[in-house]
């Protein structure tokens, strides 16, 4: 029998060995545990045996000397689709075949659907006896730990967006803040900004001067027209300066693009130190202008436009100044408008502007290669030529910077005689922080001594040290603790650092390990929540709500004719409305994940509530036809004073709305540019909110709306389209989803009628339990993904992988599960969420020294 | 705190996307073989000298003009005399272009460009403010011709070296122009220009200098590690081992014809490092050609109304307040008179170099001998502001045009110069240049 089944080899053994090929497990979570965890207690030699058997031995186990009876089963009935060890079979169902459902479940799952083609083939004693056999061999937590199957947590380097933010941290350390202006511990901002630019108005006596200050005050937007007028009192109009300055918040990485339109003289300056010049604005001797951004000094007499573009870093905060000059040119105007990445051209408003003074932040432009998204979220988990291209050069181009800047960085007057020992100490300081620990004593001698020595001048040395220090593993590497030792101190706020900012540890934290402070899971938690404030994390989380709502590359243009109002600008509005909800859902005090999918409001401002709010949009005497509901108008709106950019909640009839499940952005992109799209809606639905696995299509079948009859409705045309037996194994599932959802039109807007039909949203649904329910809204939809523990698994795992770019069962076989269990306990916090997530990451492997205190 | 205007520059540059941004280890240069059997064109290249406020008439233009007189030189061109038998001195040609701006703006940014100025916010003395030029200068032509061609194209096309010239960007201290509007900065930090020659050279040794230190880090770190993630590690050191041997190629294939200068790129930009400067310009600018790194360079001395304090000459006022002393001023004279025959012996010093350094490709001559040098001025006499009679010098063979004389051309438009220069330069295609109606009758003959 055992020779009929060659992927079943049997070993003979005595007893099932307990085996450990992963490091030890130091999950805070599971100190409720009974007992010491057998893989701890297991002797060294053994394990160390194990782990040299590895994990192709371990495989052929079998949890008795006989064969089970469902395996053969197996074989013959799921094999060809799940693999001989339930591993996957690419282009069928190419996951490993593990989960969490009890074995009654799953025997029942396997009664009602498998195998696909004919369920009936396998029921009663039969689907009892495989599911036994999955269950003991591979599919449970139990058996997977058994054997082994834990996966390691790889090495990895860091991620492209780590690269970037650590040198830019990094150099930012040492980089005076202008004015030495005060800042929030928790922040990193200065209380005493105001949104808007500082706005300083020069009487001129004379070309290219701006010598008499006449009016100081905060410009929200840069937009006038003075034609041939003045700008103030006690201001000539034929000639005046204007110099604005201030701070300007990147919310995403990318290129950002700014444009200035004037008939006059006009220089941008983003991303420079300041160099605060006032008075003669020519520049005689100095390089202050060379380095702007735009340099439009000279005037044409005409309204030209001058456009340029600058590649920031999400998150953070850029020094920016304008400077304006008029000299007897008829009419003076300016205005100033940028283009985020994914936006379109605006006025650089308030919202993006402040009156904080910031140093400038280098920033890596260097292209590399992209991080490998195979496992679905980003690895550093490999290295190729192009890699190390690319790290050599932003090496390359972090040594040009330092060298440039270094007086400012290491603190002494350029020119200054004594500079030696402070750029000693400088490079040492800066090596010690870009390994993120301190120096060994032999590096200690290598950054202080031996590469100043025979080198010409300090700064060749310094030039050849940063390359060094940014090409060697120690900075390229994020962990670099050996297998089964405790990290240190200083690991545990690197690996803080990267799982909640993607950078290094900023001093507050390195001054933690420095003095032993975050060796208990309390106090790796306590820095954790400091932490959180920092807009490095809420840039991170923002980039992780991106990944998770498949909004990054999505086009959402519409048909012109159908939807006229649906513009560029909509779609940039929409986006800031998604952004700004999910900011202030997650960082509100509550940070409840129940909020984001039941919301019964949108944040919108006046262009989006033209087509979005009933009230504004369709008055009932001239509602259309498929918009016209006068149960739609009784919604709370905000006051009329409200500045038309401004976006404020707008709360919807009730069961109209629900969270970012109808967000009009979300509901726009998973959709056809005529129509809503059920399937594209239904998918989105089923694996990210709801939290089930989907295989490939079997076939790929295209949408094609001119296949279908005129008069019937797009759920009827979709029903058609997946009738086929093979595609309802998935279909099932997907369409009662989708059509929750036909109530929302191609661009996100309530409807009751499609196509001249009324909208049938309702459907029966099977859970992955089995159970039958009946769903017809978004909302049910949400109280589904709440009533479920594999959604809330879902989101917990896919939050994991964006902070530590690991999988959670690295830490534990559990650990999804724990989190997920934590998460329900906690009334679903997100912010706890990130913490514990963030601890988990740090301490991995502090318990396995003292892992007797664990089990109280 | 103030950055030093040399970061500032050197960030300028690279955010360019030149410098340490390019590919370090593939970095294009140009290597001059040799051509064996000699036959292919020498390649003919323009280079383009400014000097500021004009002349001195009487030291300046010789006594006697016509194609059949040897050429004699006064005082101020001196300096020159041993190369008198490849030089053409022109006098009679005008800058003629008119309308807003001064005549040291429009002496400055028409010369090149031949070209009205656009109106604009900038003024000087009481005309009308000005902007940028209209249109783009006579080297920017040339070297878009150039560039237009396989044979004839270059790494960088055209090269603007300065020497002790301002940051301020206005109409007098731009004469090349890529076009309408569109100045072209000079760069006036030999370590600026290093660095855009050869930075890529001096990435890829500083990053070779370095590897062993980063291989014995991989390698102590990989002994602590599993063998899965040692793999990895040991890929990482197969990858810097490749990039040794890329350096190693790398430095081999860029053996340069003319190997990179040995300058200091340390100097320090101020009055009184100008003389070591305007070498270390001339020797980068001979190198770039001689490397056929391009074949349009110009260089500029300071700009239009520039202060020069030339102390190394013992004159302690600047330069332009002289220019403006009267005629009768002896001293005034005498100081602006050893302030020409210092950029004259500048000109020398780039003319020795280009004769010194044999023709690439074994092709026989000299450099010189297919370089036209171009030394001009944005006013004809500094106390008068006068446009007439720029102190036109042409040297060299780049252009065929007769030499070891002078000519009175009595008021012909610069324009035509123009013309007549592209043509030998072999554009000609080119009908009219800059303002078409002082083009009507067509390029000057210099043959």
């Amino acid at each position: 029998m055992a020779n009929e089944a060659p992927s079943f080899k049997v070993q003979p053994v005595k007893s099932p060995l307990p085996t450990n090929t992963g490091t030890s497990d130091g999950n805070p979570l599971r100190r409720h545990k009974p007992g010491p965890d057998p893989l701890w207690s297991l002797p060294p030699a053994l394990a160390l045996l194990t782990a040299l058997l590895g994990l192709s031995v371990l495989s052929t186990f079998c949890s008795a000397a006989e064969l089970h009876p469902g395996s053969e089963i197996f074989r013959k009935q799921c094999a060809s689709c799940h693999g001989a060890e339930g591993q996957g079979v690419a282009g069928e169902y190419d996951e490993p075949l593990q989960g969490s459902r009890s074995l009654s479940s799953l025997t029942r799952l396997i009664e009602r659907t498998m195998p696909e083609d004919t369920p009936e083939s396998c029921v009663g004693e039969d689907a009892r006896q495989v599911a036994e056999f999955i269950f003991q061999e591979f599919y449970s937590t139990e058996a997977r730990k058994k054997k082994g199957l834990l996966p390691p947590i790889e090495i990895a380097r860091l991620t492209v967006p780590q690269y970037r933010n650590v040198v830019a941290d990094l150099l930012g350390r040492f980089t005076p803040v202008p004015g030495g202006g005060k800042r929030d511990a928790a922040t990193d901002q200065d209380p005493a900004v105001q949104p808007g630019l500082s706005a300083q108005y020069f009487q001129s006596e004379g070309m290219s001067k701006a010598d008499k200050l006449k009016l100081e005050r905060v410009d929200p937007n840069i937009d006038f027209d003075f034609a041939e007028g003045s700008p103030g009192a006690d201001i000539t109009p034929d000639q005046f300066a204007i110099i604005w300055e201030g701070a300007l918040s990147a919310p995403d990485t990318g290129h950002y693009e700014f444009r200035v339109k004037t008939p006059n003289g006009t220089r941008l300056y983003v991303n420079r130190d300041n160099t605060g010049t006032r008075g003669k604005l020519r520049d005689d001797s100095s390089a202050a202008g060379q380095a702007a951004l735009i340099d439009a000094w000279v005037s044409s007499g005409e309204l030209q436009e001058h456009t340029a573009r600058v590649f920031l870093l999400g998150g953070r905060q850029y020094p920016l100044r304008l400077e304006f000059f008029k000299y007897k040119e008829k009419a003076s105007s300016i205005r100033l408008e940028w283009k985020p990445p994914r936006g379109t051209w605006a006025p650089l408003d308030q919202r993006h502007v402040s009156t904080a003074r910031v140093p400038r932040t280098f920033v890596v432009e260097t292209p590399f290669p992209a991080d490998d998204r195979s496992l679905g979220y980003e690895r550093g988990s490999s290295i190729s030529r192009e890699w190390q291209t690319a790290t050599v050069n932003a090496a390359i181009a972090t040594a040009a910077e330092t060298v440039a800047r270094l007086p400012l960085l290491a603190g002494f007057k350029d020119g200054a005689g004594d500079r030696d020992d402070p750029i000693r100490e400088f490079l040492a300081r800066f090596a010690a922080a870009a390994y993120r620990r301190p120096l060994s004593t032999k590096e200690t001698e290598l950054f202080r001594e031996v590469l100043f020595t025979g080198a010409t001048n300090p700064e060749s040395a310094v030039r050849r040290a940063v390359i060094l220090i940014l090409t060697s593993p120690h900075f390229l590497y994020t962990d670099l603790t050996p297998q089964n030792e405790a990290p240190d101190q200083y690991t545990i706020a690197s690996r803080l650092a990267l799982a909640l900012w993607d950078s290094i540890p900023d001093p507050a934290l390195s001054d933690a390990a420095g003095q032993n402070q975050l060796g208990t899971p309390e106090q790796i938690e306590a820095q954790a929540r400091r932490m959180l404030a920092n807009p490095r994390t809420h840039e991170k989380i923002r980039s992780f709500f991106h990944q998770w709502l498949e909004i990054e590359e999505r086009d959402l243009a519409k048909d012109r004719e159908m939807f006229p109002e649906f513009d560029e600008s909509v779609v940039a509005d929409l986006r800031h409305s998604l952004d700004l909800f999910l900011e202030q859902v997650v960082w509100s005090d509550r940070s409840d994940y129940r909020e984001l999918l039941l919301a019964d409001y949108l944040l919108l401002n006046q262009r989006l509530r033209k087509i979005y709010d009933p009230a504004v949009s369709s008055p009932p005497a001239v509602a259309g036809p498929e918009n016209t509901d006068p149960a739609e108008s009784d919604e709370t709106h905000s006051p009329a004073t409200t500045p038309p950019d401004s976006f404020e909640p707008v709360v919807f009839a009730p069961g109209r709305r629900a969270g970012i499940l109808t967000h009009p952005y979300l509901l726009s992109a998973f959709a056809y540019h005529n129509n809503s799209s059920p399937i594209h809606r239904g998918v989105f639905l089923t694996r990210n909110i709801v939290g089930r696995r989907l295989k490939p299509p079997p076939m790929a079948v295209a949408f094609k709306n001119e296949d279908f009859p005129a008069d019937i409705s797009m759920r009827e045309k979709i029903t058609r389209l997946t009738r086929d037996k093979a595609c309802m194994s998935c279909h099932s599932v997907i369409n009662p989803l989708g059509f929750a959802l036909e109530n929302y039109d191609a661009v996100g807007r309530w409807r009751t009628r499609e196509n001249n039909l009324p909208v049938d949203s309702a459907s029966a649904y099977v859970t992955d339990q089995g159970d039958t329910v009946q769903i017809q809204s978004a909302r049910d939809i949400a109280n589904l993904a709440l009533g479920h523990e594999s959604a809330e698994r879902a989101f917990v795992t896919q939050l994991f992988h964006h902070l530590i770019h690991q999988p959670p069962a690295a830490y534990g076989l559990d650990t999804a599960e724990e989190l997920g269990d934590q998460f329900r306990a906690k009334d679903f916090d997100i912010q706890n969420l990130i913490a514990t997530i963030a601890v988990i990451s740090a301490g991995h492997g502090i318990q396995a020294s003292n892992a007797t205190t664990e089990s109280k | 705190m103030m950055t030093s205007p040399r970061t500032s520059r050197r960030r300028f540059l690279r955010d360019l996307g030149i410098g340490a941004a390019a590919i370090p280890f593939v970095n294009g240069l140009h290597t001059l073989r040799a051509d064996p059997s000699g036959t292919s064109a020498a390649p003919k290249r323009l280079i383009v000298v400014f000097s500021p406020n004009g002349t001195l008439p009487d030291e300046f233009w010789p006594d006697e003009f016509g194609p059949e007189i040897p050429l004699a030189l006064k005082p101020i061109l001196s300096p020159l005399d041993p190369y008198r038998e490849q030089m053409l001195v022109l006098k009679g040609v005008d800058n003629k272009i008119r309308g807003d701006g001064d005549n040291h703006m429009r002496g400055m940014s028409c010369l090149l460009t031949a070209t009205e100025l656009n109106p604009g916010n900038i003024q000087g003395g009481s005309d009308s403010p000005a902007g940028w030029a209209a249109g783009i200068s006579i080297d920017q032509e040339i070297r878009n011709f150039f560039q237009s061609q396989k044979e004839t194209r270059t790494r960088f096309g055209s090269l603007e070296f300065g020497v002790a010239v301002p940051n301020r960007a206005d109409p007098w201290t731009r004469m090349c122009y890529a076009g309408n509007n569109k100045p072209v900065a000079p760069i006036d930090d030999p370590g600026q220009m290093l660095e855009r020659l050869y930075g890529g050279s001096k990435d890829r040794d500083t990053v070779g200098s370095i590897l062993d230190y980063v291989r014995d880090d991989l390698r102590r770190v990989s002994t602590q590690l599993s063998p899965e993630d040692r793999s990895l590690l040991q890929e990482h050191m197969q990858l810097v081992r490749q990039l040794e041997q890329d350096i190693d190629a790398a430095k081999n294939q860029n053996d340069l014809v003319h190997p990179e200068p040995d300058i200091d790129p340390n100097i320090e930009l101020v009055n009184d490092n100008t003389p070591a400067i305007s070498r270390m310009q001339i020797d980068l600018l001979v190198n770039a050609l001689a490397n056929d790194m391009t074949r349009v360079a110009s260089l500029q001395f300071m700009r239009s109304v520039g202060q020069a304090r030339m102390r190394w000459l013992d004159i302690q006022e600047g330069h332009h307040s002289l220019s403006h002393e009267p005629d009768k001023n002896e001293d005034a004279q005498d100081k602006l008179k050893r302030i020409n025959v210092w950029f004259a012996g500048e000109l020398a010093y780039l003319v020795e170099r280009l004769i010194r350094t044999p023709e690439p490709g074994g092709r026989g001559g000299t450099m010189l001998d297919n370089t036209q040098i171009v030394w001009l001025n944005e006013l004809g006499k500094g106390n008068s502001h006068t446009l007439k009679n720029i102190p036109f010098v042409l040297i060299g063979g780049g252009a065929g045009f007769a030499t070891n004389r002078a000519l009175d051309l009595d008021g012909a438009p610069h324009n035509r110069l123009w013309l007549a220069l592209a043509h030998g330069m072999g554009h000609r295609t080119l009908e009219t240049f800059g303002t078409a109606k002082y083009c009507v009758d067509g390029p000057l003959d210099l043959s």
